[in-house]
């Protein structure tokens, strides 16, 4: 079978006149990366964003995502969750390199993970986000120069790529439930990737 | 005789994967980082299978497969390609390059354990 939810690229771009900034909205399984000077914009509940760039060039970007359930044992390297979050933070490093990013030059700035969706079953799937992300990290020897991770409030985070900078506002008074509908849809989208991409003998 | 399978992907999360995967079914496995440590390998190990990324620093995958099969002793040897690239642009070049078959992350350990098995079994 093949693969059902790709990692896509974020296409919602605007004007935002606070920042009087050109900038992207990235939604739950986006990415985007640029060597421009524009914002990244994301809004997270119990998923991760990674906001990665390239120390001296300020090539940057970032992706919004959340593990799979299971999918065999959790405790293995290679259950399907695992894997999953593996390929969402592949995909990123892959398209900054492509930019011209340098791999040692990498350094990461981790926001999410906050316990905020309700009726979950599987318990503290915000932690398991956040653990995830920062073992991932830690094996590929990005460094973490920033994170915001867990607790239980929604985020709204801002990334400056090309000077570093971060800002995130914590949505302690949220009055409506897209953010938790959003990450829902997305969360029953993941839970129909059981399998891996298409595989192709060419002899 | 145990047959061996150079791991290439400048991802150690991937290797690690990979290798836990090979190793579980009872291949032997030389790590690479990039191209060129592939390549520098492949010159001092003689190897049943590679299995590559595309996208890596130093030497891509691409550029890999076309130096092995300049090689000789590699001109005959499956090459399987394992990356996030699905475009048939890209694969077309895979092709032409030589490589044997291309599979698209993230993968399924079964599923890459069966394609090696039929290309080396």
């Amino acid at each position: 079978m093949s693969m059902i939810v790709d990692e896509q690229l974020a296409t919602n771009f605007y004007f935002d006149k606070n920042f009087n900034s050109q900038a992207v909205k990235l939604l739950p399984g986006e990415y985007y990366v640029t060597d421009k000077d524009i914002m990244l914009v994301t809004v997270l509940g119990s998923c991760v964003a990674a906001c990665i760039r390239d120390c001296y060039s300020g090539i940057g970007g970032m992706n919004h995502f959340m593990l799979p359930d299971g999918g065999g044992d959790a405790g293995s390297p290679l259950n399907a969750s695992a894997r999953y979050g593996t390929y969402a933070m592949e995909i990123l490093i892959n398209q900054l390199l492509k930019l011209g990013a340098r791999r040692s030059n990498l350094e990461a700035k981790v926001f999410g993970g906050g316990n905020v969706l309700d009726g979950l079953t599987v318990a503290n799937v915000g932690q398991r986000n956040a653990d995830f992300v920062l073992r991932f990290l830690q094996t590929e020897k990005i460094r973490i120069v920033a994170q915001d991770l867990v607790d239980i409030f929604p985020r709204k985070v801002y990334f400056f790529p090309k000077n570093s900078r971060v800002m995130v506002k914590k949505l302690r008074n949220v009055r409506n439930t897209t953010i938790s509908l959003r990450e829902s849809d997305y969360r029953q989208r993941l839970h129909r990737v059981d399998s891996g991409g298409d595989v192709e003998l060419f002899s | 005789m145990v047959k061996t399978i150079l791991a290439v992907d400048d991802s150690a999360s991937i290797r690690q994967m990979v290798t836990f995967t090979l190793k579980g079914a009872g291949y032997e496995v030389i790590q690479a980082v990039d191209g060129q440590d592939a390549l520098d390998k492949a010159n001092y190990h003689q190897v049943n299978l590679v299995l590559t990324d595309i996208n890596m620093p130093r030497m891509d995958g691409l550029k890999l497969l076309e130096l092995l099969r300049k090689l000789a002793n590699y001109k005959n040897i499956p090459i399987l390609i394992l990356t996030t690239e699905s475009g048939d642009e890209m694969k077309a070049k895979g092709r032409a390059a030589g490589a044997t078959g291309w599979l698209v992350k993230p993968f399924d350990p079964k599923r890459l354990l069966e394609v090696i098995g039929k290309v080396i079994g």
